[in-house]
């Protein structure tokens, strides 16, 4: 291997050009060697971005360097000198964590990459170029290369971008790669290809590579060189089985302890109180949303999107029911018809005994009362310009019939409930912090009494210490008054805290719904054990996880192939899968799963 | 496919659109106070001449028989004669008799036939002036939000759309051809008599085709595959002009769609003022004399020239930013 010194970093500081501010990148200093991957962590804010684009010369207006060296192959890329051959773009080149919004929307990706290749190497022609994207495209496992050069941004999946920008990046044989955050935006599936292929890449076209990310686990997989960016400085630089086995500093430490936690978690899940004879509160029997789009480049036809293809689960009374997918896999979809502002196509929705679809509109109000939902955004849900008591007491009001002055005490006792200082009660909504406003979501829906509450990545985008907190609100209130809870989420860290019972759904359909431990400890479904393999953790997987790393992306809900519709991407497809759509049975007591392979394991089990 | 599906398709709308505003035109027309058979027989003849005439010209069958027959004539590219203009090109007197029921009165297709390219060349001419003085000013304004360009952008804007056109006609016509006669101002013998009514225009166009080039270029310079686009090595000149511009073009393609009412607006003045003879002129005239068939076909053409352009408008923005629906 070539291990000849590409970059030498020395004491690089860079700040506002304010004088006396405080500096974003303080005495930073580091070497790289060519085809050397060196990962660097820092919490959001902790001056990845300023680094990355520091060293590719890149830095926006209001920042400046104020101090040291970028030396590439010995020659100072921060000098502006008329012999410099340095080049950013052909020497060092840059992904980012914002893929589709990286290229310009009007012309066909391809054409981009081509431009931008030819540009910093005039020496090669046009058609060299094209050819060189084409094979490269294909080398980064797009799929039908020639075609895809000639589309558009927007017809890009965030995956299939993100592997166009890598194109981008190393089409001009850079010596050094910065990737920036690259797996933020996408998937967990999709992100864990998206870093193996960069592995890869990088090994086989011999770039030195930085791998700056917010995500600890991910950094796991180059095992390399790893260092903790902290206020600006690199506070620790060890081996990556060493850090994590010996932190040195309090800022690796609590990188480290913020790592979620899906096996070893040492709560186990909360149990649902079982009465006797109890009937479901919620049934959804066979439901489906199908979207109709005009199809461009004809008179009168339409496309369908299958959003949502029959789901049918029942949802226990004092349960916490949380619904996983990926983003497309249609669980918003299910989440607005569970809150009945969609309508299912066909299929029906039974709370409580009642069709929700034979009720009269005002019938229906009356209704809602049973079931709320939270959205995901505190911020984009609370009306800017209203006090946080008007918020609250509006449901009360569109009901009517209860006199003002029984109103307002009603509203104070709901804030107390969710731990809400009666002092807000005419206070407006801006000054307050994200967990105050989720608090208000809270007790909107809870002024109404209802038995059922809908939340829809309500506990995603917050930090760690307030998402206990409101985990315990939730847990103290669902004693309290009977509530049972529907977590719609990605996030398989934190149904794996508060959820009892789990689905998962893949392209509109439930592949697999378990058990809180059944499901992690024993997943059925090949996609369940794909989602937890990709699930960014430092824990050991208590099952192989190389084994089912998925390839490609899931198919449209356009066109839904016949058979399994995960039968494209599951590492153990075989004849059947591709003919036969999977039904979800009950293989084990209380354990649904949608595969075959079940089936034929069954059936040998059943011969011995 | 998809091209030749869009235009089939807005070439019907458009026909639907002609013949909606040739309807309302049609109506309004005869529903107005004012008689034409007044105007044309004279104001001497006695009623029952005035009542033999109209019947004669079809004026007293219901609105939609007389709709129906101007249509079936407008299908065969008959838009029926004027009722003042005879053959020779004078218009009729109250002194010489001209029978406006004969054959001896100018058709309206002549009449626009003969107008509408001048009219044409002048817009044109216009919008290339206007676009001549909008994208250096509007361009530098909008690379540069926070100094002098924008600065200088707004200052030309807020002049332009303050001066009124027909004070500005006459005081260019007062300098450049009357002081220092460097162009002929009124008529039309040559294309050096479309400069000045141009020249007008254009200053009546300008500020908006500034506006919305500096914000929507001002807007673009912000997005993230521009500032990508320097790390990705492009230089600054390929950042700018072969993606800045194309991105902020799509807003200003469509604003030119729209400003097309202005300009017809504008036509109507301007081509009063400089004696252009026009459509616009031609407008006048007959508006003053209810001229009822060359107004018809007038606004039969104008319609027909918007829907032309919007479509071309529509191609154009498709053409240069593909995520436009057609």
């Amino acid at each position: 291997m070539d291990l000849s010194l590409i970059l030498d970093v020395d004491n690089l500081t860079v700040g506002p050009r304010a004088h006396g501010t405080p500096p974003i990148l303080d005495g930073i200093s580091f070497r790289l060697h060519t085809s050397e991957i060196f990962g660097i962590y820092a919490e959001s804010g902790g001056g990845k971005t300023v680094l990355s684009r520091a060293l590719a010369d890149w830095l926006p207006d209001s920042l400046t360097y104020r101090a040291g060296r970028v030396l590439f192959a010995g020659h100072d890329t921060l000098k502006k000198t008329s012999t410099s051959t340095f080049k950013v773009g052909r020497d060092i080149a840059y992904i980012g964590s914002k893929p589709q919004s990286s290229l310009d929307p009007t012309m066909p990706v391809g054409v981009q990459i081509a431009e931008k290749l030819h540009s910093v190497r005039p020496e090669w022609n046009p058609k060299e170029c094209r050819e060189r994207v084409i094979q490269l495209l294909g080398e980064v496992r797009i799929p039908s290369p020639a075609e895809r050069y000639y589309e558009y941004p927007s017809k890009f999946s965030g995956g299939m971008m993100q592997r166009a920008m890598i194109v981008d990046a190393i089409c001009a044989e850079p010596a050094v790669l910065i990737a920036d955050n690259i797996t933020q935006p996408l998937d967990v599936t999709i992100a864990a290809q998206i870093v193996a292929l960069l592995h890869d890449l990088c090994l086989r076209h011999k770039m030195a590579t930085i791998y700056l990310t917010s995500s600890l686990p991910i950094l796991g997989q180059f095992g390399k060189r790893t260092a903790v960016l902290h206020h600006g400085r690199f506070v620790e630089q060890q081996p990556f089985e060493q850090l994590i086995a010996a932190p040195q500093t309090e800022a690796a430490r609590s990188a480290i302890d913020s790592v979620p936690r899906i096996w070893s978690a040492g709560e186990g899940p909360p149990v649902r109180r079982h009465a006797e004879g109890e009937a479901p509160l919620m049934r959804v029997a066979g439901v489906h949303r199908t979207y109709r789009q005009r199809k461009r480049g004809t008179f009168n036809t339409y496309r369908n999107i299958q959003a949502v293809r029959g789901v049918t689960l029942d949802i226990m009374p004092r349960e916490n029911f949380g619904i996983v997918g990926e983003s497309g896999c249609g669980k918003s979809t299910l989440t607005r018809m569970l809150a009945w502002l969609e309508t299912p196509d066909t299929g029906t929705l039974v709370l409580g005994g009642t069709d929700l679809a034979k009720l009269s509109p005002r019938e229906l109000i009356r209704k809602r009362n049973e079931f709320q939902l939270l959205l995901q955004d505190p911020y984009t849900a609370l009306p800017p310009r209203t006090t946080v008591g008007r918020m609250i007491e509006e449901s009360l009001r569109i009901r009517g019939g209860i006199p003002r002055k029984e109103m307002r005490t009603k509203v104070t006792a709901a804030m107390a409930e969710v731990g809400l200082p009666a002092k807000l009660y005419d206070a407006l909504p801006n000054a307050l912090s994200t967990g105050e406003r989720q608090r208000i979501s809270i007790a909107r829906a809870l002024i109404l009494d209802p038995k059922l509450l809908i939340l829809d990545e309500t506990l995603s985008a917050i930090d760690q210490r307030e998402q206990s907190k409101l985990i315990d609100l939730f847990s103290r209130l669902q004693a309290k008054n009977d509530l049972t809870y529907v977590f719609i989420s990605h996030d398989l860290a934190m149904v794996r805290k508060v959820c009892t019972r789990i689905a998962v759904m893949y392209l509109g359909e439930m592949v697999e719904i378990a058990d809180n431990r059944d499901l992690f400890f024993d997943p059925q479904h090949p996609y369940t054990k794909a989602l937890l393999s990709a699930a960014p953790t430092l824990e050991e997987k208590p099952f192989n996880a190389a084994d089912f790393l998925l390839e490609g992306e899931p198919p449209s809900p356009i066109d839904i192939p016949p058979g399994c519709s995960f039968a494209s991407r599951c590492p153990k497809a075989f004849g059947r899968c591709r003919v036969e759509t999977p039904r979800l049975r009950e293989h084990q007591p209380g354990r649904f799963a949608a595969c075959h392979l079940l089936d034929s394991a069954e059936a040998e089990t059943a011969a011995a | 496919m998809l091209i030749l599906e869009f235009l089939v398709k807005r070439i019907l709308q458009g026909f639907l659109i002609i013949g909606i505003t040739s309807f309302i035109i049609f109506t309004l027309l005869r529903v107005v106070p004012g008689d034409p058979v007044r105007l044309i027989v004279g104001g001497m003849a006695p009623p029952d001449v005035v009542e033999k005439v109209a019947t004669k010209m079809g004026l007293r069958d219901p609105i939609v028989v007389q709709y129906g027959r101007y249509m079936v004539g407008l299908l065969q590219g008959d838009l029926g004669q004027s009722y003042l203009r005879p053959r020779s090109g004078m218009v009729a007197a109250g002194g010489q008799y001209v029978d406006p029921t004969k054959s001896d009165m100018a058709p309206v297709t002549d009449l626009i036939l003969e107008r509408l390219p001048v009219t044409l060349q002048l817009g044109g001419v216009a919008l290339v002036f206007a676009l001549l003085i909008s994208f250096p000013v509007g361009i530098a304004g909008g690379l540069r939000q926070n100094g002098w360009p924008n600065t200088l952008a707004f200052a030309v804007q807020s002049l332009f759309v303050s001066i009124p056109n027909f004070w500005l006609a006459i005081v260019l016509i007062l300098f450049l051809s009357v002081k220092l006669n460097w162009l002929p101002a009124l008529g039309y013998q040559g294309f050096s008599y479309v400069i000045l009514p141009a020249l007008v225009l254009s200053v009546e166009i300008a500020p908006f085709i500034i506006r919305t080039l500096t914000t929507s270029f001002g807007e673009v310079m912000q997005a993230p595959f521009i500032d990508e686009a320097r790390v990705r090595g492009l230089s600054r000149r390929r950042i700018v002009y072969a993606h800045a511009l194309r991105n902020a073009a799509v807003p200003l393609v469509n604003l030119l769609g729209i400003q097309l009412s202005t300009l017809i607006g504008g036509v109507l003045v301007i081509e009063y003022i400089f004696d252009y003879p026009g459509l616009g002129n031609l407008t006048v005239v007959s508006v003053v004399g209810r001229d009822f068939p060359v107004i018809q076909g007038i606004a039969i053409t104008t319609s027909a020239v918007f829907v032309f352009i919007n479509i071309i408008v529509d191609l154009v923005a498709y053409l240069i930013d593909p995520r436009v629906e057609l």
